[in-house]
């Protein structure tokens, strides 16, 4: 129990050392910066074309724009298309894939899913399977690797 | 008047049946007053399901759309004397409209919740929605209220 006193009491010490060294840096740091300003304000010109001054610059790191599939191509879903359209449709079940699948923004998705539902019911896609004739057509996303995780 | 689309499923049938039922489809568009602008022929072919239409069932049929004009008013009677039509599978009338300016929005749907516009927006009326509660700390040495 004493010893644990005195380690605490060594301890204190060397804290209260520490920070008084802090004070004196802190102090020496704001006597050289006034030093400085004294000397460089009379010179307000050589202050804009210092090479070591931060120049104004646009964020680096900032990401590029993200546009979805469709609006990049600029297409309007139409409901007569029905080649473009069976590729938002599953293979499998005949289902419309959703927008963690398809990567379009909410608006395109809605027009396809819009412009699937017509042709559904003017009898020029199936509703439950993919049609034959576009079975192989390349894929515009993978139904595999969805932007969010889903339970299906 | 604004533009609509008439889009026909036909029963298939033989050439000049088939132009007789078209001549009496637009000619029924024409008598309401309509003015026709387009008339697609999109081919025949197998239906991709089954279609049991007046009694018949269907599994072939010819495609075609119709662009016309016609008075809003109209347009009921057209799909009731369609719908009459025994040649007719499928008939829909959909209005024709022009595709508005859209700038993709996809980026601001793609960054994490508390940036996106829509989710401010629920925690604002969640906010909202946050009754008043009594502090239990207040000072005072009664609930003040019914409990
Ligand atoms: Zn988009």
């Amino acid at each position: 129990m004493f010893k644990l006193t005195k380690v605490i009491a060594q301890n204190a010490s060397a804290l209260s050392g520490i920070s008084k060294n802090a004070r004196l840096l802190s102090t020496a740091a704001v006597r050289y910066s006034s030093s400085t300003a004294t000397t460089n304000s009379p010179s307000a010109n050589a202050i804009d074309s210092n090479p070591d001054e931060p120049i104004q610059i646009s964020n680096p790191f900032e990401k590029e724009r993200k546009v979805c599939i469709l609006c990049k191509h600029n297409i309007t879903p139409d409901y007569k298309n029905v080649k473009l359209l069976s590729q938002f449709q599953s293979p499998y079940t005949g289902r419309i894939y959703g927008r963690h699948i398809t990567g379009l923004c909410k608006q395109k998705q809605e027009d396809v899913e819009k412009a699937i539902r017509r042709a559904q019911h003017c009898a020029l896609m199936p509703t439950y399977h993919k049609d034959l004739e576009f079975l192989k057509d390349p894929k515009l996303f993978d139904p595999e690797k969805p932007i969010r995780p889903h339970k299906y | 008047m604004p533009s609509y689309e008439l889009f026909l499923v036909l029963r298939q049938m033989s050439r000049p049946e088939l132009v007789s039922a078209l001549k009496r489809t637009a000619e029924s568009i024409l008598d309401k007053g309509g003015i026709i602008r387009r008339l697609q022929n999109l081919g025949s072919r197998a239906l991709p399901y089954k279609i049991s239409e007046q009694g018949l069932v269907h599994r072939e049929g010819t495609y075609f759309a119709i662009n016309f004009d016609a008075a809003p008013a109209k347009i009921s009677d057209l799909k009731e004397e369609f719908g009459r039509d025994v040649d007719i599978i499928r008939r829909n009338v959909y209005k024709m409209e022009e595709p508005e300016k859209y700038e993709c929005t996809l980026h601001e749907e793609m960054l994490p919740p508390a940036y996106r516009k829509d989710v401010q927006d629920m925690i604002e009326i969640a906010k909202r929605k946050q009754k008043p509660k009594y502090n239990y700390n207040s000072g005072l040495d009664y609930y003040p209220f019914q409990k």
